[in-house]
């Protein structure tokens, strides 16, 4: 105890800085250390092996163009762009989708294995996470909206779908940029030492 | 083979590609000759996608000869400079004759002028002008037999000084490019969204030709083209501007060659789907109809090159540095 106060007192910043973290409960949890120390973890971050990190990384790209790309798609024909598609059979689409998701969903988990502290630690994480929800769940809602009633005509599913069709777009969009702007905005690569 | 053996190989297709497709833009004009027009629309992109490559083999080159005793740093910076206001214009050549493609579809007999053909006429123009200006400071550099002698041009005409008051200083250009990683990261996020719009529009299209979700027909989905060549255009900008930025970063790299070796394929497969009549044999197909073998061996390759392309792509951080330069 006497040795903290100390520490507060004296020239040194680094240990001044570390003792306000812990004041107001900024260092990151253990149990991030914890992550990170297992075997999956290193060998995700630490091996030379093409199939390690970029090989899930690169599922997570995949997955996002299966996934974002089939929703533009449907976006786009609701908002009225290429009126020679007919609307009803791009239901199938959702599947793509779903294949999408479930890729992003498993290499996203494997991602955060492979890096905890620096995705758990980022704020433009949660972000992205919460932006990739409201997402979803508009996604959910245009495809009961407009695809559940199979008596709607086009136009009627036009005028159904259209406002979440514009929503989904921009939420897309936001997830996107949200999940890009991770590897700059990142505090902590690995559990700082 | 060398960079500098690449670069010499590639750079004569910008500049004599170029005046053969205005050749015959122009003599397309006189003979009102539909096919002639055609032809050169073609030849504009195509030059526009090998002008890419052409420009990328350039650091390389540079690299390979910048150490020879009598090259000059400052004649090569020319070169360079004088080379981006003119990559700039042939790619606004191609993404025109790429509207005017689209606009002239279904038309057989000469279709009448419209201002896309004027942008493209008056746009090869000034890039041929400024392509045979790339290929001028270009030999200076090595070429002792032309060159003029001077290390600056002090001595020029009115229009080549006017012209070089439009040319980007390269280290100051790639100075900008690589300021702020907010403007990074703005880039590589437009790159996101361009392959996603992209792979979005063409996948489906190609998917319906493999056989999938056959209740759609075909026509209408082909008209989601034009999003996918702006989600390309957005991809094309933000990685020109991104190799500007970090040139020794993307050099030496294979799997960002590779992906360039990738991408000119997918200019051929397009070129193949258009001029096969591969395209033609599937336009009319309606809802349960099946695309025959040849659009569907397109559309599969299509579709595999372009992940192929999101591979490569992925994989440019990890394999940087991993072309090593023979001196």
């Amino acid at each position: 105890m006497p040795l903290r106060i100390r520490a507060m007192i004296g020239p040194n910043v680094a240990g001044r800085r570390m003792i306000q973290a812990k004041e107001l409960n900024l260092v990151p949890p253990l149990f991030l250390q914890t992550i990170e120390d297992t075997g999956l973890s290193t060998w995700l971050r630490e091996s030379e092996s093409p199939f390690a990190f970029y090989f899930i990384l690169l599922f997570h790209t995949f997955g996002l163009a299966l996934l974002v790309g089939a929703n533009v798609v449907v976006d786009l024909r609701l908002l009225g762009v290429a009126r020679g598609i007919p609307i009803k059979p791009l239901q199938q689409l959702f599947r793509i989708m779903w294949i999408g998701f479930t890729m992003n969903a498993v290499t996203g988990v494997l991602l955060v294995i492979a890096y905890p502290t620096k995705s758990l630690t980022n704020l433009d994480f949660y972000i992205k996470l919460t932006i990739i929800g409201c997402a979803i769940w508009v996604m959910l809602k245009l495809k009961d909206r407009v695809f559940a009633d199979a008596s709607l005509n086009e136009a009627e599913m036009m005028a159904r779908g259209a406002s979440l069709a514009k929503w989904s777009l921009l939420l897309w969009f936001g997830a996107i940029t949200a999940g890009r702007l991770l590897a700059y905005t990142y505090k902590y690569l690995t559990y700082p030492s | 083979m060398n960079f500098a053996h690449l670069h010499l190989l590639l750079n004569h297709f910008p500049i004599i590609g170029t005046l053969i497709g205005m050749g015959l833009l122009l003599l397309s004009l006189a003979g009102k000759n539909q096919d002639f027009r055609r032809a050169s629309l073609v030849i504009f992109a195509a030059m526009a996608l090998i002008s890419i490559l052409a420009f990328f083999s350039g650091p390389g080159a540079q690299g390979a000869i910048k150490n020879i005793p009598g090259v000059s740093e400052a004649l090569i910076e020319r070169h360079q400079g004088a080379a981006m206001l003119a990559l700039l214009f042939m790619e606004f050549t191609g993404a025109f004759s790429l509207v005017a493609l689209w606009k002239s579809q279904g038309e057989s007999s000469p279709a009448r002028w419209n201002w896309s053909l004027s942008a493209v006429l008056l746009l090869s123009i000034v890039t041929a002008g400024l392509m045979a200006r790339v290929g001028t400071t270009g030999g200076d550099i090595r070429h002792p037999e032309i060159a003029s002698g001077q290390e600056e041009a002090t001595e020029g005409s009115t229009v080549s000084k006017m012209v070089r008051g439009f040319e980007p200083s390269p280290g100051k250009f790639a100075e900008l490019m690589t300021a702020s990683k907010w403007w990074w990261a703005f880039m590589m996020d437009l790159h996101f969204v361009g392959l996603a719009l992209l792979i979005g529009t063409v996948g489906i299209l190609n998917l319906r030709m493999l056989g999938f979700a056959k209740q759609i027909p075909i026509a209408p989905l082909h008209r989601l083209v034009p999003w996918a060549m702006a989600g390309f255009g957005i991809n094309l900008v933000t990685g020109v501007l991104a190799f500007t930025g970090m040139d020794q970063y993307y050099t030496y790299d294979w799997a960002f060659w590779i992906k360039m070796l990738a991408i000119m394929l997918l200019g051929l497969n397009v070129a193949a789907f258009y001029l096969t009549g591969a395209f033609q044999s599937v336009e009319g197909l309606g809802p349960g109809d099946d695309a025959p073998p040849l659009a569907k061996f397109i559309a599969g390759t299509s579709l595999f090159l372009w992940f192929a392309v999101i591979t490569l792509g992925r994989y440019i951080q990890s394999y940087s540095d991993t072309i090593s330069v023979h001196k």
